[in-house]
């Protein structure tokens, strides 16, 4: 069972995850995080898409998302310097429990991010996002999160901000 | 109206031995022109025999701004089609790839089978007579294929593919033999990054050497590995070169540099690694198995758009004047599928839009663009290491790795491509 306080609880860190990530807070984005945790991005729209057999755009364990935010604070990763600015939207929240207590929640998204490292420009990024969280000494962190944008498989432009 | 006469722009004043002019970057007439005369009469990369490996089985691709289909027929062969119906000019396959018995037109139902033959045209008697023979898909004239590489050309005649690649089939032949069953298999899927620049700023920055510790910087501070480490730092200590193969093949050659095996691979050992050797071993005796695992694959460019990324095969597109992408994929070694999610892990981590490199190399890429655009300064220089540059025992031109030999062979083989009568 899903109570209103669960379900307040994970919209709140759904909505505080997007900010940190629009602002660029690297550290405390990346605080957000359990030990174990997964950041993926396939480079499919395929639900079979397999990370073990397809290419992704991002399948980071711990140790390559902790060199993901290392980079990204060296002040020299040029295509985030400076960091592009950036609002997302969330919305169509559906939130279940899993069996081992995670709370599992989809949501869709719409990115604005105007990319300023060379010619200044809009992207506009949209997809859905699917967030595992456990309540770590009382906390939710993210085991996962995993963004299918609809574009997934046409060509990209620079994706080295938080997705 | 008339057809506009044939442009004259003189590329032997653009292309110079040591400089070359703006306008190669930002003239939208010499897009046009390269689009003809490059990708539509030289030998092009088109995909490879991994891709389509049963009858049926297709890709879609551009080979330069002309769609085609890359297609396993009936007989085994594959053949490459324009992607186009024959009555009004449909394109037949907006798919990517996929899995067909035939090709149907869905504007009027014509239907073409796997080699391209007409099968049928709804309601003939509209035409009082009719040669469907006349009307099958216009396939490009040449198709050759070189170690599962296919590429083709839409001259009837001129230089084979064995002509064009010339020695450069060894650059293809020191990735593949990295495979104990001597293949590679495209079978991970593509990753396309979007670069707002002119597209042959990609090969240039592909085989490009000088660039590393300084586009790359946040990496070198954030990862500590010799294969890095070795090809920054004091220039005397640096021994990774460059070299020109001909006909615009150029490689960045890092195995001078490298001091232990596996180091292109991030160091290896363990089990899978000494399965791995000894399949290498019992092909090629134990003194040529060591020197593929020293050395490791090619990082080298065929002309115009292969680039074989090391263990990675990348695919240069142009778009327009200032607009081009870059396709990746893992190359999988046949033989060793334990391999698969590290080669997958690798590719992520260096190429395409999210990963630890290439952001940064076409970041600055989209920068130059922006930057050519102050033409009143018309030259881009490109005379690095002419001081030092020497022809080796084969003839072909060789430099330390931060030298424009590469660039200037580039350049060369572009200027006779497009002074060709």
């Amino acid at each position: 069972m899903l109570s209103d306080a669960h379900y307040r609880a994970v919209v709140e860190f759904l909505h505080r995850e997007a900010r940190l990530a629009d602002e660029a807070r690297y550290a405390e984005w990346h605080a957000l995080w359990t030990d174990d945790g997964v950041y993926w991005v396939p480079a499919t729209t395929d639900p079979a898409a397999d990370p073990e057999k397809h290419l992704s755009h991002i399948y980071d364990n711990r140790t390559r998302l902790d060199t993901r935010i290392k980079l990204l604070q060296t002040g020299h990763r040029y295509s985030q310097e400076p960091p592009s600015l950036m609002r997302r939207l969330i919305s169509n929240i559906e939130v279940e429990r899993a069996e081992n207590g995670e709370f599992v929640a989809a949501s869709n998204f719409i990115l604005a991010e105007l990319s300023v490292q060379a010619k200044h420009e809009m992207h506009w990024w949209v997809g859905r996002t699917t967030h595992r969280l456990r309540l770590v000494d009382g906390a939710l962190k993210m085991s996962q999160k995993k963004v299918v944008l609809v574009n997934a498989a046409e060509p990209l432009p620079n994706l080295s901000f938080l997705i | 109206m008339s057809i506009p006469a044939p442009l004259r722009i003189d590329y032997k004043t653009l292309v110079q031995d040591d400089r070359i002019h703006v306008s190669l970057y930002t003239d939208p007439r010499i897009f046009t022109d390269e689009m003809d005369r490059i990708f539509a009469r030289g030998w092009v990369f088109v995909g490879h025999d991994s891709e389509v490996p049963t009858p049926g089985d297709f890709v879609t691709r551009e080979i330069g701004a002309q769609p085609v289909i890359m297609v396993r027929k009936r007989d085994g062969d594959v053949s490459v089609f324009l992607n186009r119906c024959m009555h009004r000019g449909t394109m037949l396959c907006p798919a990517a790839s996929g899995h067909t018995r035939t090709f149907a037109c869905p504007y009027h139902g014509w239907t073409y089978d796997l080699d391209g033959t007409l099968l049928g045209v709804p309601y003939p008697g509209g035409y009082a007579s009719f040669d469907k023979s006349a009307h099958g898909l216009r396939a490009v004239p040449r198709v050759s294929s070189y170690r599962g590489f296919v590429f083709a050309s839409f001259s009837r005649t001129g230089p084979t593919l064995a002509e064009h690649l010339g020695p450069a089939t060894r650059l293809i032949d020191r990735s593949c033999d990295l495979s104990p069953d001597g293949e590679i298999e495209l079978r991970a899927g593509w990753v396309k990054h979007r670069c707002a620049a002119n597209w042959k700023a990609l090969p240039e920055n592909d085989s490009d050497g000088y660039h590393l510790g300084f586009v790359h910087l946040s990496l070198f501070k954030t990862v500590r590995s010799s294969q890095y480490q070795r090809v920054v730092g004091d220039e005397k200590a640096i021994k990774a070169v460059v070299r020109d193969w001909g006909n615009g093949h150029i490689e960045i050659d890092w195995s001078p540099g490298y001091e232990q095996p596996f180091e292109w691979f991030g160091s290896a050992s363990g089990p899978t690694v000494e399965r791995f050797v000894a399949a290498l071993e019992r092909r090629d005796g134990s003194e040529r198995a060591r020197r593929r695992i020293m050395e490791g694959p090619a990082h080298a460019l065929i002309f115009p758009n292969l680039f074989l990324g090391e263990t990675n095969v990348a695919i240069v597109q142009p778009v327009s004047v200032e607009e081009c992408v870059h396709w990746h994929t893992p190359m999988f070694w046949k033989g060793v599928p334990e391999f698969d999610g590290r080669l997958l892990r690798m590719s992520e981590a260096g190429m395409g839009p999210a990963s630890f490199l290439m952001p940064e190399d076409l970041i600055v890429s989209a920068r130059n663009q922006a930057g050519l655009h102050a033409s009143s300064v018309e030259w881009l220089e490109l005379a690095r290491g002419l001081n030092r540059e020497y022809i080796d025992a084969e003839g072909r031109a060789v430099s330390h790795v931060t030298d424009e030999t590469t660039n200037r062979a580039l350049w060369t083989h572009y200027r006779t491509v497009m002074t060709e009568a």
